[in-house]
């Protein structure tokens, strides 16, 4: 699957791509105006991840050029202005969410999931990992074919964790992820820890393997080795 | 005291204390003047006495009218003299005064005094009618004039407190300039032109600055968006030692406190734009319910006690402001409690209280609600939030209000 960072700041655009580049995507930069136009009109993308300020032009335009032409590319708006307008018009204009500036790489990276996931598996509402199989629609997990039961927030922090598997996901963005970047008690992340633990419990006692790692302190990763 | 009042006050004082003195002087004067002239009828009497004495050698007959008397008796002086003298009246039952010419003369070798007086009651009457008549005449001229003077004063320092009432209802930062009315008097247009000119100045600062702030608060949002991202992406490296996961997690921690401060500034200023201006009508109640549920594990978590009496409150709003305000209240409550302390929250019609066991005593209720001076700062908190709070009340018509009591902060909410 493919995807267009459209980005004019190098520095964040080579660390998306880094973060996002893997088996799953494959990932293109686009700079300025008139090269993000010139990519999307010869190529298709899964996913474009779209600036608002770009030099030569705004990313909003590009966003009714490609509604224009009918393609059928999900659209992630990343800004510095959280402006309501911004919001706004991002999203009447057809795009498929916003995202403030600065967010995490594993923020990006659940969102664009999301995106890709709703735009191209229609009517399909089931997400696998290994033995374990999320409905999304209906946010149940079942292992090897026996539903678990999980909370809202345990079932949130899963399908973050398989939207960025094989990634280390820090703290900060795991309890901003969870409970909104209004939480402010930044200065103990426990109650992440409460729940991480016992969502591994669960899916263990499930028959899952443990896929929940912690990193030094810094944060957890989700992996199958 | 108003600038009129303060005028009236010193004109009435002014020209009452004129008025008292003139009139004084001028009663004085009246009664000096009919003395006089009653002086000089008693001395024609008494010429018509000396006259009668020459030609006949004999004194004349002691006759007394009503309001004369003439009469004469031997001297014990044995010279001339003349005195003028005002004597009450010789009948008992009459009040008005006499006026008496007391005069020697000498009639056949032997010296006779004589005593004319005239009653004043006449001349007491003339002055009584004068003096009352003035005294109409300056009481209604005061009173006239007192009149004519507050009107035409009115209508002149009209534009004064046109101008003073427009600048009383100007807000730096609302865009209102405030629309005088010329006028036909150069000092008020002058006045009114320098404020005018001193309001667009500062209006046209306040907006620089505000820009500024603006601007600068989105210009970091993309440095901020390159560490930030470029730390998700170090963390991925497998051979990084415990150490300098440690350090990562250190500037994790001061990126996060940075963009948490940077995204309150440009709440701040969203919320001074007004950019928040659909407001519904809710019960603050279902609210205050949600918002304690998200909540619950933190304060679990923290080991905190948590009691509520929740009463019903229809309160008009914008639902996102609320619900920002509301948050920064519990966090404030959660931060500044001590482990194991006690938070409550009370509702009302009107009034919405969280108070909480205070780690410290009381806060100073002067700096609490400005920006970045609270004091006691734990290291991640930004001294913004209460700002927030007190900022979403003043644009939501409501007030927010701190108290310390019995060990406890309690923040009010008055809708």
């Amino acid at each position: 699957m493919k995807v267009l960072i459209i980005e004019d700041e190098k520095a964040l655009s080579a660390s998306i791509f880094t973060y996002l580049n893997s088996e799953q995507y494959i990932c293109e930069i686009a700079a300025d105006f008139s090269s993000a136009m010139t990519k999307i009109s010869q190529y298709d993308y899964a996913c474009i991840i779209l600036d608002i300020n770009l030099p030569g032009g705004s990313g909003l335009d590009i966003l009714k050029e490609l509604k224009k032409s009918y393609k059928a590319e999900g659209v992630l708006i990343i800004s510095a202005r959280n402006s309501l307008d911004d919001r706004l018009n991002g999203l009447n204009s057809g795009a498929d969410d916003y995202l403030t500036k600065p967010f995490h790489l594993s923020e990006l990276a659940a969102r664009v999931a999301a995106i890709i996931r709703r735009k191209s598996f229609d009517g399909n509402n089931n997400l696998n990992f290994e033995e374990l199989q999320l409905d999304l629609f209906y946010k149940t997990v079942k292992v090897k074919d026996r539903a678990i039961e999980l909370t809202r927030k345990e079932y949130d922090l899963l399908l973050y964790f398989i939207s960025n598997k094989n990634k280390v996901i820090n703290k900060a963005a795991i309890a901003e992820h969870l409970w909104g970047d209004n939480m402010d008690m930044a200065d103990s992340y426990d109650f992440i820890y409460t729940h991480i633990k016992n969502l591994r419990k669960k899916l263990i006692q499930a028959g899952a393997r443990d896929y929940v790692k912690s990193v030094y302190g810094m944060g957890y990763k989700f992996s199958r080795s | 005291m108003n600038l009129l009042t303060r005028y009236f006050r010193i004109n009435l004082v002014v020209t009452v204390s004129i008025f008292i003195l003139a009139s004084l002087a001028f009663y004085f004067l009246l009664w000096y003047v009919s003395i006089r002239q009653v002086d000089e009828d008693l001395k024609i009497e008494q010429r018509e006495i000396e006259t009668f004495v020459r030609k006949h050698n004999r004194p004349p007959e002691p006759i007394s009218v009503r309001d004369q008397n003439i009469s004469y008796e031997i001297s014990k002086a044995q010279k001339a003299y003349r005195i003028f003298s005002t004597i009450p009246s010789p009948n008992i039952d009459e009040h008005e005064n006499f006026r008496q010419i007391t005069f020697t003369l000498s009639v056949n070798n032997q010296w006779l005094v004589f005593k004319v007086s005239k009653s004043l009651e006449g001349t007491e009457n003339l002055n009584r009618s004068i003096i009352i008549v003035s005294l109409i005449t300056i009481v209604a001229i005061l009173l006239v004039s007192l009149l004519i003077n507050r009107w035409q004063l009115r209508r002149l320092w009209k534009p004064f407190y046109t101008t003073l009432s427009g600048v009383e209802k100007f807000r730096l930062g609302e865009k209102a300039v405030p629309n005088f009315e010329q006028s036909t008097i150069n000092e008020f247009n002058l006045l009114n032109n320098t404020i005018n000119q001193f309001i667009r100045d500062a209006e046209k600062e306040y907006f620089l600055l505000k820009e500024f702030t603006e601007n600068a608060s989105h210009e970091l949002q993309t440095p901020l968006a390159i560490v930030r991202s470029t730390l998700d992406v170090m963390i991925q490296d497998e051979k990084l030692t415990e150490a300098q996961s440690n350090s990562l997690q250190t500037a994790y921690a001061a990126i996060q406190k940075m963009s948490r401060l940077n995204q309150s500034l440009l709440l701040l200023n969203k919320i001074e734009n007004r950019q928040f201006s659909d407001v519904n009508s809710f019960d603050f109640k279902t609210l205050v319910e949600a918002k304690m549920s998200d909540w619950q594990e933190l304060w679990q978590g923290r080991n905190l006690h948590i009691t509520s009496s929740l009463g019903s409150a229809n309160i008009s709003m914008n639902e996102q402001l609320a619900e920002i305000m509301l948050g920064n209240l519990f966090s404030n409550a959660a931060r500044h409690s001590k482990e194991e302390g006690n938070i409550h929250l009370n509702l009302a019609a009107n009034v919405f209280e969280i108070s909480n066991t205070a780690s410290d005593g009381p806060l100073d209720p002067e700096k609490l609600f400005k920006r970045f001076s609270i004091a006691g700062q734990s290291t991640d908190q930004h001294g913004l939030g209460l700002s927030i709070i007190k900022q979403i009340t003043e644009v939501s018509n409501s007030r927010v209000s701190y108290q310390y009591a019995q060990g406890n902060h309690i923040f009010s909410v008055h809708f």
